[in-house]
């Protein structure tokens, strides 16, 4: 079975095209700044084909087109024609209460995603660009949703629910999501067969620290809470978002900077977190390298970054009562060793051993990097939401076939 | 982002397009714009914002390098409000260019007329001209729409061999931040292109008013009578420019007072939209109000020249500038 997974951002379009009988992947690729200048797509073929192809690509239907037309080619292509496409797979953001699972897209389920547009204003629209254009491309194929969202789905009441009137809840439906289920999933699980313990008996807590960051606490296997709220605001400091903020604060900025609405949801969204605190940039390599230079607000900025997921790991070593594997994926858990160790540090007192000598220089890859003896094994798993995208694409096409 | 590897291969995208057929059905990729004064700096950049090329037409090399800096300022103050962050600016000026010759819209699948028409006399005939030349560089589909509110854009249409194609589409001060657009049906307007623009207004994030073609639409119309009714209470004396501002304010939710709004139009504008409506209508209440033309007669336009109903320091208002008349 050939499944390919779109995973539509804003400007970018990260595809991969998936052989399920072996979980193999023939061909995987970005399409990248869509709509600007210096658009372009980069192909990667399994046997080692790698090409740039650069042009224009005005929209997501156009980056659809193209994403097919050089899977189908004759030079870079890895399938003969359409027909060896058994379904698609999408991320989809924001699934609001409505989805707590993946499901295969109806017109009633893209309208219920049209519906929860508001949530998660940034990237439910490309997410749905993405099925618009495959369903005018490819008419009859399957297409499967898979949300971000879903993995929470089993938070308790008393970790979803804000403490504002209780009407607001029923009438919006404005309550705790959460984001990145797909990823804290996949790495969860995985964590739990590299280590070989069983994941329906243990305590994790998974830090998804990319530009976009999340924290979750899996209980036996459940999300039991997690960081971000009904939107990506909430929680950790990120790239460009504040995370947690005193709600008193951004009233008080919209009132004396006299801002609308629109103004005060860019400047959370895009002007804040790591790039606002230290008016560098929202990539912390950047700014770890100032840090290094002596740039205190660079310093400052990352202080800022490493305090607030500690204070999160804190909380769900609380919320579980104790924690037996913490993980660490997404482009900085991944990659960068600094970020490992400052946020490993000073938890002694949940038997946690960091080993810096085996954290030291590792990039994007799976390894235990607590020491032996240590009771919370620390690990880095580098996300694969592709593959979780892939198998529950096949597992509910197969299911309707049956 | 993918970085380029020495090693890897780079080759064309467009050689891996599927049939073109389907890569353009529907597809709205340029626009056109003829007139970039402040409304037509502010349409072009609501259209690139949403991913469109767009090309400007005006009169001068010097004018059109001018207008990108306008622009560009225009944008630095919405940043500085957090409206924007830099990279989107960056976006948004590199899919606009500048030109003054016709031939550069010839691939547009919209052209939008935005001349100024604050000059002297009625800008009928130069508008009809506009539309003429834009008619003889593009194709048959292209749509031509005119931002026109108080001309009727079936007398515009009146020199197109294909009058079916245009159609009324009047954006409102401060069109960035304004989230509707009337959108006007012509006699001869076909059902397409009529959709085509209303489809156009969605894309760009207006919400379509759907207006038949009557002088001034509803904003025009009724914003010119409002203030008019304004100017009249002011010259009785009943009360100071400030106080009727602050009472349509806060006792009706108005973002602006109908002066504040005149300074903002534009005097000069908002006279000779006045006499269009007079003209169309032959009403009273359209006849603008004389204290509107003794302003305008001493260079007082409202806001960009500095001083209107009231004057202004680095764009806020500070002193009225009529005194009203007393009894006492």
């Amino acid at each position: 079975m050939k499944i390919i997974v779109l995973n539509c951002g804003s400007s970018s379009i990260k595809y991969q095209l998936f052989d399920m009988d072996n979980e193999k992947v023939f061909a995987k690729g970005i399409v990248d700044k869509i709509g600007l200048h210096g658009s372009s797509i980069t192909n990667e073929r399994n046997d080692g084909d790698k090409v740039m192809l650069e042009g224009e690509i005005i929209d997501h239907q156009q980056g659809v087109e193209y994403i097919l037309g050089v899977l189908l080619s004759k030079k870079h292509g890895s399938i003969g024609n359409f027909s060896e496409i058994d379904a698609i797979g999408h991320r989809v953001v924001h699934g609001g209460e409505k989805f707590s699972s993946s499901v295969f897209i109806t017109d009633e389920v893209v309208k219920q995603m049209e519906n929860y547009i508001d949530l998660a204003p940034l990237h439910n629209p490309p997410n749905l660009k993405g099925i618009y254009a495959m369903k005018e491309l490819l008419p009859d194929l399957p297409q499967v949703g898979v949300f971000d969202t879903a993995f929470h789905q089993t938070m308790p009441s008393s970790a979803y629910m804000y403490a504002i009137p209780h009407s607001l809840y029923v009438k919006y439906g404005i309550r705790r999501y959460g984001f990145h289920g797909t990823s804290h999933r996949y790495v969860s699980t995985r964590a739990c067969d590299i280590i070989g313990e069983k994941c329906t008996n243990s305590k994790i807590i998974s830090c998804h620290l990319g530009n976009g960051a999340s924290v979750a606490a899996i209980h036996n296997g459940k999300s039991v809470d997690t960081s971000m709220g009904l939107t990506p605001v909430e929680g950790l400091i990120m790239g460009t978002r504040t995370g947690d903020l005193d709600l008193g604060v951004l009233i008080y900025i919209m009132r004396r900077e006299e801002i609308s609405i629109t103004e005060a949801n860019t400047l959370i969204n895009k002007h804040s977190g790591i790039l606002g605190i230290t008016g560098i940039s929202s990539d912390m390599r950047e700014v770890e390298e100032e840090a290094e230079k002596g740039n205190w607000r660079a310093s400052l900025g990352l202080d800022m970054y490493y305090y607030r997921i500690r204070k999160y790991i804190g909380a769900y070593a609380a919320a579980m009562g104790g924690v037996d594997i913490l993980i660490f994926t997404g482009g900085i858990g991944e990659n960068s060793d600094l970020t490992r160790s400052e946020v490993c540090k000073d938890f002694e007192y949940l038997g946690l051993k960091f080993d810096v000598d085996k954290n030291k220089g590792v990039r994007g890859k799976e390894k235990v990097i607590s020491a032996d003896d240590s009771k919370v094994t620390v690990i880095i798993v580098p996300t694969n939401e592709e593959l979780v995208i892939a198998r529950d694409t096949r597992d509910i096409v197969s299911n309707m076939a049956k | 982002m993918p970085l380029k590897n020495k090693h890897m291969k780079t080759e064309v995208l467009e050689d891996y397009a599927l049939e073109k057929r389907a890569r353009q059905k529907g597809s709205l990729k340029k626009v056109g714009i003829i007139g970039a004064g402040t409304m037509g700096q502010d349409i072009a950049v609501i259209i690139s914002k949403q991913g469109i090329d767009v090309v400007f037409i005006d009169l001068t090399e010097e004018r059109v390098k001018e207008i990108f800096n306008e622009i560009s300022i225009r944008l630095d103050e919405i940043i500085s409000k957090w409206g924007m962050t830099k990279s989107e600016k960056r976006a948004i000026i590199s899919r606009i260019t500048g030109s003054i010759d016709y031939n550069d819209i010839s691939d547009c699948d919209l052209v939008i007329e935005s001349i100024n028409t604050k000059k002297a006399g009625t800008s009928r005939e130069l508008r009809k001209n506009v539309f003429k030349k834009i008619e003889s560089v593009v194709s048959r589909e292209t749509i031509l729409a005119s931002n026109t509110s108080t001309m009727m854009i079936s007398d515009l249409a009146e020199v197109l061999d294909y009058p079916d194609r245009a159609v009324g589409l009047h954006f409102i001060t401060p069109a960035i931040t304004v989230k509707i657009v009337e959108v006007v049906n012509g006699v001869k307007t076909s059902d397409k292109s009529y959709e085509f623009v209303v489809k156009f207004a969605k894309k760009i994030g207006k919400r379509p008013i759907i207006v038949h073609e009557s002088p001034g639409n509803i904003s025009t119309r009724l914003i010119a009578t409002l203030i008019n009714e304004a100017c009249e209470i002011l010259m009785e004396g009943i009360a100071s420019t400030s106080c009727i501002d602050a009472t349509m304010k806060k006792g009706y939710g108005m973002q602006f007072g109908p002066f504040e709004m005149a300074d903002r139009i534009g005097l000069d504008k908002m006279v000779k939209w006045m006499e269009n409506l007079h003209g169309e209508f032959g009403d009273q209440k359209f006849k603008p109000s004389p204290i509107l033309k003794r302003l305008v007669r001493y260079g007082f336009y409202g806001k960009t020249s500095g001083s209107g109903f009231y004057r202004y320091e680095s764009g806020l208002a500070t002193t009225e500038t009529i005194t009203y008349p007393e009894i006492k």
